[in-house]
């Protein structure tokens, strides 16, 4: 619990935090305005700890988070609803912190804890417990795009397997998330038997030359941890094509990108074929970095444009694109990059826009890889909430790039715990990034079947090489597994992707309304004949049509149903053959969009 | 190693602006957009025909000849000197008893392939495709999307098939109760890409008794009671009070309600024996059956992906003991596409007059070729760029050779067609727009990006272009 304890004290020195502002004058501006906030929020914060939340109650401010959108709301005449049901906000917290719904009993332990703490003691449990690990590998190895197999490379399960357990343990011993970047940025050695390595192979360009390769991993490592869309730079200046796209990185040229990927150019990953016996066709890499070495500008092939010398100069050396510095003498270039990346402060900033996206559903900046350096504030600002993005990187920096800290900070704030239910009157879209209350989106792939899994008592299993069975699918160490098995295929039509060319999506289909209502996954799952189901036990523990439909609401949708939802299933189960209601009731519940939805 | 002859092929002019004309910016193009100035002004550049949902006339012309395509993928890569442009030497089986066909035009493996050579008047010939890269996977994507997956727009592309469901959308009726793109035992493939799911693959395992999840495995009665008592209970789905997307997915729950309703549906997932004997017993012959049931069953369904894989051949290409040799893949092959061009030949299209052959468009196509000549130590071909693949139907005439290649394979003698260059398979995918009457010159200003999506990516060649040579 130490994570927590050392993230709660951070936090506190946040609000006091000087930041350092790589950017100069433009987030200057915007760290005098968040000052003035300071003080205030700060006190609100305090309250928050001491009070209550009260569900039914519009709230007022937890923390600095509610400071900048209940002023942003107020500005606007934009209302925000009321605070989140116990059962609301615990099914909630478990299906963002753990990718899962709560077991019943959970929940009504949850609901008679009388404690004025138990959302935050809640938070704390859930930031502490295993399937929080398991939630969040998935988030950062769809982030690195952890895969067995992509379209530029092969990891092979041994390989996939190490990468994929040094995350999860990073995960679990809240690494900071600075540390786990530079590690996985300067891994080195046998791909099968460290993790880190697996980051450049991954990366590795088959039909091209080297400088390819140096590419993929600047544009990929600026892109997903800078959120910037770095990959335009790869072939052209910005200057005639971005200005439209990145006023930022409109006046960057393709060789100040050269020389970010020049970091990478003296990066070696030798192959060593036949590593697995078993495997006449498997290969696996061993990377190091070179002593020497440049970014030559040789190449007519490959996968980018011509790339020629400049002025007579045929080798880039590396500098770092944002502030043009230079590795230390007898820095590795790797290491050097890593270093500056991960002070960058934009890196934070990407960063805390990610989890924003997790918790509350939409970034601040959309899409999440197309940073604007020069939009960070002003009028033409592209933060939904300038402010409050500089505040939380301000935090999240001065609090250690703690994970967790940063998941709890907007996990306390009321703006998360608003009701999905917009009590001030009829509802516009536009308010979606106000905030204003939560705003739900279908429950992802792994977390939807596992829910289905917990909700009817009925388990899976998963057979992963090397790993052996694994009983849930947010375990599974890449998106490929059970890939031609029905629980695959059912994790595919809720838009897994593959983390290379197919994204992850939140999107609904007729696939998913089809597989939901008529997979056997889910059928069978609510028969009373099948071992150990929920619907069996709720017919074995009694005759009482409202205590079982009691039991059915909590088991599925973590709550009680209101008088006249119980009513109906009341009249529903006394309607025909028990047994069979009873499966036709969970049936129902899983399908409506409440637990389609989070 | 395979290596790219060619500069970045994912933007216009050689690396140029993306955006093809100098000086352009796109808020200007959005602007002029509105005002009805676009034809005028950009007759000579490209007029997006969806354009912020907006239908602008084509600025190029389009055959327009194709209703449907059926795509059948060979992935793995099937070698071309075997099959659709066969050379003869010491390493020919005998019994792929070579023989002519339109009027020595074409030798065709007649003993490998009996049935396709009874169809080789319906089909054409592209002899100068040629391949960007020759690593299967990316080249499989490569293809599937038509550009680069490693390049601007490669990850959020959506497949080929995907733009042909978006652009058959307007024309959509609501007989038309299933997706339009459809890929039968294709998992894994390209998706959406930035579009909506719903333009994305309806992925489907064939199996006789049909797609298991438009039947309720409880039975009717259980499935009506079911649905009954959650359209009672769900008030969410009347009120609307949880996200927007929770009432399109209330919508794509009555989609899907219609689609198990409709008997006929349930009837063009399912096969009998004997259709499954005739298209020659096999998982790929499912494949093309329910294609063709689905292309006649008007029902919606214009782009039918059917993949077939075991084509990597590094080994035992011609042992008949060896499980995928080429002699088990074309013996599936085989009987099912004869089949399937027979049956599209003798089944009355939409059009009085026409036969279905006539309106679908159907593509067999790998992501690159093989090695030529004898075989290798291991009695295999290994990859290699140049490759062939075949058309037929939708306003492709039958019987046409494009290009020439030298007498072992390995290159090119004539090309074949106006461009006199390489086909690459972004020509095919220009090839198969056209014919569906997809202005492929189209670039999206929706994309996530903000930097404009071409449903054709623009080229060293100026643009990727049609195979006239086809219609």
């Amino acid at each position: 619990m130490k994570w927590i304890l050392l993230g709660a004290s951070l936090l506190l020195m946040a609000a006091s935090a000087r930041e350092t502002c790589p950017l100069g004058p433009i987030e200057s501006a915007a760290s005098r305005q968040a000052a003035t906030y300071r003080a205030a929020s700060a006190a609100a914060e305090a309250v928050g700890r001491r009070r209550a939340v009260n569900p039914g109650q519009t709230p007022a401010a937890a923390n600095f988070i509610d400071t900048w959108t209940f002023a942003k709301m107020a500005k606007d005449g934009v209302a925000r609803t009321t605070i989140s049901s116990d059962q609301e906000f615990f099914r909630r917290i478990s299906l963002d912190l753990t990718g899962v719904i709560p077991d019943s009993a959970a929940v009504t332990a949850f609901v008679n804890d009388k404690t004025p703490d138990k959302r935050a003691r809640k938070i704390d449990e859930l930031l502490a417990s295993d399937a929080f690990v398991d939630r969040w590998t998935m988030w950062f190895g769809d982030l690195v795009q952890i895969v067995l197999r992509s379209n530029n490379s092969v990891l092979y399960y041994q390989g996939r397997n190490v990468y994929y357990n040094s995350i999860k343990d990073s995960i679990r011993a809240n690494k900071p998330y600075d540390q786990l970047v530079r590690e996985v940025i300067a891994g080195k050695g046998d791909s099968w038997a460290a993790g880190p390595p697996n980051y450049v192979v991954r990366q590795l360009q088959p039909n091209g030359p080297p400088q390819d390769t140096y590419d993929n991993l600047a544009s990929h490592s600026g892109e997903k941890f800078l959120g910037m869309p770095m990959l335009c730079l790869s072939c052209h200046n910005g200057l005639g094509h971005l200005e439209q796209v990145n006023t930022y990185l409109k006046s960057k040229s393709r060789f100040e990108f050269w020389e970010m990927a020049a970091f990478f150019s003296r990066t070696t990953s030798r192959v060593i074929r036949n590593a697995d016996p078993n495997n006449p066709n498997s290969r696996k890499y061993d990377v190091q970095d070179n002593a020497t070495g440049s970014y030559r500008l040789n190449t007519t092939d490959g996968n980018k444009s011509p790339r020629a010398p400049v002025n007579g100069q045929d080798t880039v050396p590396p500098a770092y694109l944002f502030t043009g510095e230079k590795p230390a003498a007898n820095e590795s270039y790797r290491d050097a990059y890593g270093r500056m990346l991960t002070a960058d402060r934009q890196f934070a900033r990407a960063a805390v826009n990610y989890l924003w996206k997790e918790m509350f559903g939409v970034a601040m900046v959309e899409p999440v890889n197309a940073f604007d350096l020069n939009r960070l504030t002003g009028t033409d600002a592209q933060p939904t909430h300038p402010e409050l993005l500089e505040e939380l990187t301000t935090s999240f920096i001065a609090g250690g790039y703690n994970l967790r800290s940063m998941l709890k900070t907007m996990a306390l704030s009321n703006t998360y715990q608003l009701s999905a239910i917009y009590a001030p009157g009829p509802w516009s879209e536009a308010w979606v990034p106000y905030f204003a209350r939560r705003y739900p989106r279908r429950l992802m792939a792994e977390a939807l079947l596992d829910s289905v899994v917990k909700a009817t008592g009925v388990p899976v299993s998963f057979n992963v090489q090397g790993m052996g069975t694994l009983n849930k699918a947010m375990a599974l160490p890449d998106p490929l597994e059970a890939r031609r098995r029905p629980e695959g295929l059912f994790l595919d039509d809720f838009g897994r992707g593959n983390r290379d060319d197919v994204a992850r999506t939140g999107d609904v289909s007729i696939a998913q309304a089809l597989s939901v209502m008529n997979d056997t996954i889910v059928t069978t799952r609510v028969r009373q004949a099948t071992a150990g189901s929920t619907v069996a036990k709720v017919l074995a523990s009694t005759t009482d049509r409202g205590s079982m439909a009691d039991q059915l609401y909590l088991a599925t949708l973590s709550r009680s149903p209101s008088a006249a939802e119980r009513q109906q299933a009341i009249d529903f189960l006394n309607g025909g053959t028990l047994s069979q209601r009873t499966e036709d009731l969970q049936w129902t519940l899983i399908n409506s969009l409440e637990f389609l939805f989070n | 190693m395979a290596k790219r002859k060619d500069e970045c092929s994912f933007c216009a002019n050689g690396g140029g602006l993306p955006l093809r004309n100098q000086g352009f910016s796109r808020r200007n193009f959005i602007q002029l957009a509105g005002t009805g100035l676009v034809a005028s002004f950009f007759s000579d550049v490209l007029s997006p025909r969806v354009l912020y949902g907006q239908t602008v006339a084509p600025s190029v012309a389009l055959h327009n000849t194709a209703k449907n395509c059926i795509f059948v993928f060979l992935s793995g890569a099937p070698s071309g000197v075997d099959t659709w442009d066969l050379k003869e030497g010491s390493w020919t089986p005998a019994d792929f008893a070579p023989t002519s066909y339109l009027n020595g035009a074409v030798r065709f493996p007649q003993g490998l392939m009996p049935k396709t050579a009874e169809q080789i008047g319906k089909l054409s010939f592209i002899r100068s495709g040629m391949a960007w890269a020759a690593v299967h996977q990316l080249a499989q994507v490569w293809t599937q999307i038509s550009r680069s997956p490693t390049g601007a727009t490669g990850a959020i592309a959506p497949h080929i098939g995907a733009v042909v469901s978006l652009e058959s959308q307007l024309a959509r009726t609501p007989a038309d109760v299933l997706p339009a793109f459809i890929a039968l035992n294709s998992g894994g493939i390209p998706a959406a890409g930035y579009f909506a799911a719903k333009y994305g693959p309806f992925i489907v395992q064939t199996a006789p008794t049909g797609l298991s999840t438009l039947k309720h495995p409880e039975g009717a009665a259980r499935f009506s009671t079911r649905w009954n008592f959650l359209h009672a209970l769900d008030t969410n789905r009347v009120t609307g009070a949880l996200a927007k997307k929770s009432l399109d997915m209330d919508d794509l729950y009555n989609q899907s309600k219609t689609i198990m309703d409709d008997p006929s549906v349930d009837a063009l997932f399912s096969f009998s024996d004997a259709d499954h004997i005739r298209y020659g017993s096999s998982d790929f012959g499912d494949g093309l059956l329910v294609a063709k049931q689905l292309i006649a069953g008007r029902k919606g369904a214009r782009f039918i992906q059917v993949t077939y894989g075991g084509w990597d051949h590094h080994s035992d290409i011609y042992d008949k003991q060896a499980a995928q040799s080429l002699y088990a893949q074309c013996g599936e092959f085989d009987p099912a596409f004869g089949a399937l061009m027979t049956d599209l030949a003798t089944t009355a299209g939409v059009t009085a007059g026409k036969t279905l052959l006539d309106e679908t468009l159907v593509v067999v196509i790998g992501e690159f070729g093989r090695t030529t000549g004898a075989l290798t130590g291991q009695g295999g071909r290994d990859h290699y760029l140049r490759f062939p693949s075949v058309m037929a139907g939708g306003g492709v005439k039958g019987g046409r050779v494009i290009g020439k290649t030298n007498e072992k394979g390995d290159a090119i003698v004539e090309y074949g067609w106006a461009p006199n260059r390489d086909i690459r398979p972004e020509d095919i995918t220009a090839t198969l727009y056209s014919a569906l009457g997809i202005d492929y010159t189209t670039m999206r200003t929706d994309d996530p990006l903000n930097r404009g999506f071409e449903y054709v990516p623009g080229a060293k060649y100026g643009q990727y272009v049609p195979i006239e040579e086809l219609f």
